[in-house]
């Protein structure tokens, strides 16, 4: 751990991470060979086609699935499972509907058995921090969508992780509400300094938060390029360098996406050619 | 403004109108000669004769003895119902192979199984029980089901990134989530258990207010009868305000 502080070892590293599902007979490649690493405190967006397993990666770097072949390294360790600086932020919020505001962003702490004067303390702080103070006793039913992830992210910061992972975080909030939400991460982002990691298919959301992005590629998914964004913060959508840097990962994603679509007429037509084959020689 | 506060308070106990209503219809209607007094008592007779049923003593003893069966039916129900359900709920093959011989059994008619489970084990508490128990088995047992299916995966998510225990998990997520289904469950099986054990006390001789009822009308004592009857629908009614009322508030409070 010391040696994470000293910026030796990533405090994030995922080495040659494959995953597979195993379908009937073959199994169907997910994931290929991904490999970067995040220091600590580093933003990074992952952002590729959708469908492309961006997510997975995400569920594997919280622990909540296995990859095939190759390791994720929280830190130096292995993470074969959850681990208690690791935390997560999900696109459905996925709050425990029948717990209050309060009972929501106290849960891990809960869980983790720290005493109660503790938990609202820290319930306290990461309330004000996201801007829900007097909001305590409310139940999710009552709070808007972004009010909801507000509470999604005061309770993974709660546990105070190290990391944090955010899944398409801001997709199921109203543009308007998610600008301001984006802010306010980028905000604590530089405050606490803690590694976030964020799985996104908006590239304006990736390039306004991220010091590093990592583009995959169409399914399976492979590391197609890492970009580190220098753009000075807080970040202006209509800066010059801002719009460039949003445009060439633009085109590095349509070009993926064209390649795609090229693979697949190129599939399709070869086995067109094998079908008509056998109907020659049927014949 | 004051207004629209009576007046809702007012629809609120419209129902009190409509039941006073009732009573008054059925006294007329004995009172009047239209119906005989030895077929049908009065309303004032019925509820004269279920006051010194009370007073008695005994009566409450026989209603004490069906709330037995009945709470024991349920409980039992519940026990074996739970783990069932909750393996059901979450595992797709236990599902698929447990849930279709449970539906089959559910489809025996319970009543027609009566008089086989007193032949077997007599006519006691115990069969009692367990004819209640399967009654109340089958809504508790889809009910906890269904909302076990319906739990959001995200939720199982959040449970395991902040690593929560095997405990912990049942506790804090799952009994949490399907309480709403479970609450329907048990009034469901509530509603049916009555019935059933009713018909085993008046038609096995279990002892309660089924078996009570059954003398009444066999030694003509019409009067008594429906003072019982009368009873078991207020004390049923009663019991599901106070137990399941409380529920369904807080379930209200959370759910969308």
């Amino acid at each position: 751990m010391d040696q994470a502080v000293d910026g030796l070892i990533p405090q994030l590293e995922l080495k040659n991470v494959s995953k597979e599902y195993a379908q009937t007979e073959e199994s169907i490649p997910a994931i290929q060979d991904v490999s970067f690493t995040l220091d600590r405190g580093e933003f990074a967006c992952l952002v590729g086609p959708s469908g492309c397993g961006k997510s997975t990666l995400l569920r594997m770097a919280a622990g909540l699935d296995e990859p095939t072949s190759g390791e994720i390294r929280f830190s130096g360790d292995r993470v074969t499972g959850p681990h208690p600086k690791i935390s997560m932020v999900f696109q459905s919020f996925a709050l425990f509907p029948w717990r209050t505001v309060q009972k929501n962003v106290e849960y891990g702490l809960e869980v983790q058995g720290f005493p109660k004067a503790e938990r609202l303390d820290s319930v306290e702080k990461y309330l004000q921090m996201v801007g829900l103070s007097g909001y305590e006793h409310l139940y999710p039913r009552q709070l808007s969508g972004g009010m909801k992830q507000r509470v999604g992210i005061a309770r993974a910061l709660a546990v105070d992780p190290e990391v944090i992972l955010m899944d398409e975080a801001f997709s199921a909030i109203d543009e308007f509400t998610a600008e301001t939400l984006r802010e306010e991460v980028a905000e604590i982002h530089s405050e606490t300094e803690k590694t976030f990691v964020l799985v996104t298919h908006n590239l304006m959301e990736a390039v306004e938060l991220a010091d590093k992005i990592i583009v995959l590629s169409s399914r399976p998914a492979r590391v197609k390029k890492i970009l580190d964004i220098d753009l000075e913060r807080p970040r202006d959508r209509t800066h010059s360098e801002f719009v460039h840097v949003h445009k060439s990962i633009f085109s590095l994603l349509k070009e993926e996406l064209e390649n795609t679509i090229v693979r697949r007429r190129i599939k399709r037509l070869s086995e067109f050619e094998s079908l008509s084959d056998m109907e020659e020689q049927r014949s | 403004m004051a207004n629209a506060h009576h007046n809702v308070a007012v629809e609120r106990y419209l129902w009190v109108g409509s039941l006073a209503g009732v009573f008054l219809t059925w006294e007329l209607t004995v009172r009047l000669g239209v119906v005989p007094e030895s077929r049908l008592p009065s309303f004032t007779t019925t509820v004269l004769t279920l006051s010194s049923s009370i007073a008695d003593g005994q009566f409450l003893m026989l209603v004490f003895q069906s709330f037995l069966n009945l709470t024991g039916g349920i409980l039992v129900a519940l026990a074996v119902a739970m783990p069932l359900a909750l393996s059901a709920g979450l595992r797709n093959r236990f599902d698929t192979a447990m849930t279709p011989l449970i539906m089959l059994a559910g489809a025996l008619p319970d009543v027609a199984l009566l008089p086989i489970l007193v032949l077997w084990i007599g006519p006691g508490n115990l069969a009692a029980i367990s004819i209640a128990a399967f009654s109340a088995f089958f809504p508790i047992y889809f009910t906890i089901r269904e909302g076990t299916k319906d739990i959001p995966r995200d939720l199982f998510h959040v449970a395991a990134v902040f690593n929560t225990g095997r405990v912990d998990t049942f506790r804090k997520l799952i009994l949490p989530a399907v309480s709403p289904q479970l609450f329907t469950g048990l009034r469901l099986a509530y509603d049916f258990v009555w019935e059933i054990v009713l018909a085993i006390e008046i038609f096995s001789g279990v002892i309660g207010i089924g078996s009570y009822i059954a003398g009444t009308v066999e030694t003509g004592a019409v009067s008594e009868a429906f003072a019982a009857i009368l009873a078991v629908g207020v004390i049923a009614i009663t019991v599901d305000r106070l137990l399941f009322g409380r529920a369904e508030r807080w379930i209200r409070r959370w759910m969308d």
